[in-house]
């Protein structure tokens, strides 16, 4: 599970994240979905610990990212949007880290790559792998462990429709096993595809949220689930302009 | 349990950048030099040996220690902010730090015991083997030196976050270290009456981690004997109790960043 109470970040005069409250049960797949600067990264990094905020909390499986970090951590998989570790890293060598700082024999770590389908390119270093091998190592390795949830910052930006895929797969995977999952992603395919609900977020507030069904009937039009290709990016144009025009006091 | 694997990964990390190799080659390099360079100063390649060279030597630690150790350090801090995968996982933030200088000090460590080692056979082989065991010692100032301005290193280039930051800072702070504060000392005697500045002019050296390492380095060697007034007044200031008060300077000039650095990587936000 991942709570948010009323989690607020200001940078200065500068809002990044006005007061959210958001649960993600487990085995459940929230999209936050919105411009550049809405406020999505901000989100994930609070609830990963890296980003304190100035009000308001976030648990992982209860525990507070800041007052328990650790145990929240234990129970957490991030995978931030830029690599987050060097790319001349060995994939081996973070495996091994990785199965250490969880507590876990360095073999889990292995395990988890020829999971993953990378057995045969751990002695590589991150620089030496495609796109799509990159991030589903990382994606194995994030969610390493007894991982009850997944914070994930645009995972299939810059893949190809392939590597996205898998991707795609993985995080299936995750929410399968229990894990509740949240991620921000500005590719909507994704969001059609795995979300059960979805934050709309714009200027650090919530603009909308709900299953796309939901979403799509609230700006009034009307979502087949099974359609080829389902109409979510007229309905997120309509929230998003809605809601900027609304926040930026020109509504009228 | 974080500390000693997060320890391993940065030496691998290391190890694949072969930046501790690269320092090694030109540390090494250049310590041979300047050895042959000394031992053949005025044609007397016997009479010189350890503790002339080892002077000489000195000057190429003083100036070339800190300008590695502070880059390498500022930019191995400035990334820890890049480090966001890892600062998610359950290890704590300043273990990050702690490891990253440690792998580093032994990348760099090595690399300076292999270059001044090199420089050691090489005067050892021509000049023999007297002074030997303070050239031994000179090697222990040096590494406590690259431990220092590592350390400092690691925590203007946390403080500084950005990579072009980091290496402004690191070139301000070696320039300070080596010229500046040399200069403030100069500035001092000049106003100080002669006989009330002495002590407080001999503490100054613990202001600064490259004076300590000057200090210590020609105390080894006599310096009253071989390098002239400047090494007669600190033997006679400092006495016996000097060097250890030197030492313990720079370990505090390692401790201390190290525990600011490691304090403020933990409360920053990534």
């Amino acid at each position: 599970m991942i709570i948010f109470e009323r989690a607020a970040r200001r940078y200065g005069s500068r809002l990044a994240l006005e007061a959210l409250t958001l649960r993600v049960a487990p085995g459940e797949v929230v999209a936050l979905v919105g411009p550049n600067g809405a406020g999505k990264s901000t989100t994930l990094r609070i609830a990963a610990g890296l980003v304190r905020p100035t009000e308001g909390r976030a648990t992982i499986a209860g525990f507070d990212v800041q007052r328990d970090p650790a145990q929240a951590r234990r129970r957490m998989g991030y995978l931030p949007q830029k690599l987050g570790v060097p790319l001349s890293t060995g994939l081996a060598d973070l495996a091994r880290l990785v199965a250490s700082a969880r507590g876990l024999r360095p073999a889990a770590g292995s395990a988890a790559l020829a999971a993953a389908g990378l057995a045969d390119r751990a002695d590589a270093s991150l620089a030496e792998l495609s796109g799509g091998q990159r991030q589903r190592a990382m994606l194995a390795l994030a969610t390493l462990g007894d991982v009850a949830a997944l914070l994930l910052d645009e995972p299939t930006i810059s893949l190809d429709s392939d590597g996205a895929e898998e991707v795609r797969a993985a995080i299936a995977l995750a929410s399968g096993r229990g894990a509740a999952v949240l991620f921000a992603s500005h590719h909507l395919h994704d969001v059609a595809v795995l979300a059960d609900r979805v934050v709309v977020m714009v200027e650090g507030r919530v603009a909308a949220a709900g299953t796309l069904p939901e979403l799509a009937a609230s700006v009034g039009v009307s979502w087949t689930a099974d359609a080829e290709d389902p109409p979510i990016e007229r309905v997120y144009r309509r929230l998003v302009r809605g809601r900027v025009a609304l926040v930026r006091g020109d509504a009228a | 349990m974080s500390a000693p694997a997060l320890w391993r990964f940065e030496t691998a990390g290391l190890a694949r950048a072969r930046s501790g190799l690269l320092f090694a080659l030109v540390f090494a390099t250049a310590s041979v030099a300047v050895a042959l360079v000394g031992l053949s100063a005025g044609g007397a390649v016997a009479v010189q040996g350890f503790a002339r060279t080892s002077v000489s030597l000195l000057q190429l630690v003083l100036w070339l220690v800190p300008l590695f150790a502070l880059i390498a350090g500022a930019v191995a801090g400035a990334d820890c902010h890049d480090l966001e995968f890892i600062a998610a996982l359950p290890v704590f933030r300043r273990h990050i730090v702690l490891a990253r200088w440690a792998a580093w000090a032994v990348a760099l460590g090595a690399a300076l015991a292999a270059g001044l080692g090199a420089a050691g056979v090489a005067i050892g082989l021509l000049a023999g083997a007297a002074d030997g065991v303070r050239y031994l010692a000179l090697v222990g100032v040096s590494e406590l030196l690259l431990c220092a301005l590592l350390a400092t290193g690691i925590a203007a280039g946390i403080a500084a976050r950005t990579r072009a930051r980091a290496l402004g800072a690191a070139v301000a702070l070696w320039l300070f270290f080596v010229v500046g504060v040399d200069l403030i000392a100069m500035g001092l005697l000049a106003v100080l009456p002669a006989a009330g500045g002495r002590w407080g002019l001999s503490l100054l050296l613990l202001a600064d981690p490259v004076d300590c390492a000057r200090a210590l380095g020609l105390g080894l060697f006599q310096a009253d004997v071989v390098a002239g007034p400047l090494g007669a007044a600190l033997h006679q200031v400092l006495g016996g109790w000097g060097a250890a008060l030197l030492a313990g300077g720079l370990v505090l000039w390692t401790v201390l960043p190290l525990a600011l650095a490691a304090r403020w990587f933990a409360r920053r936000d990534l």
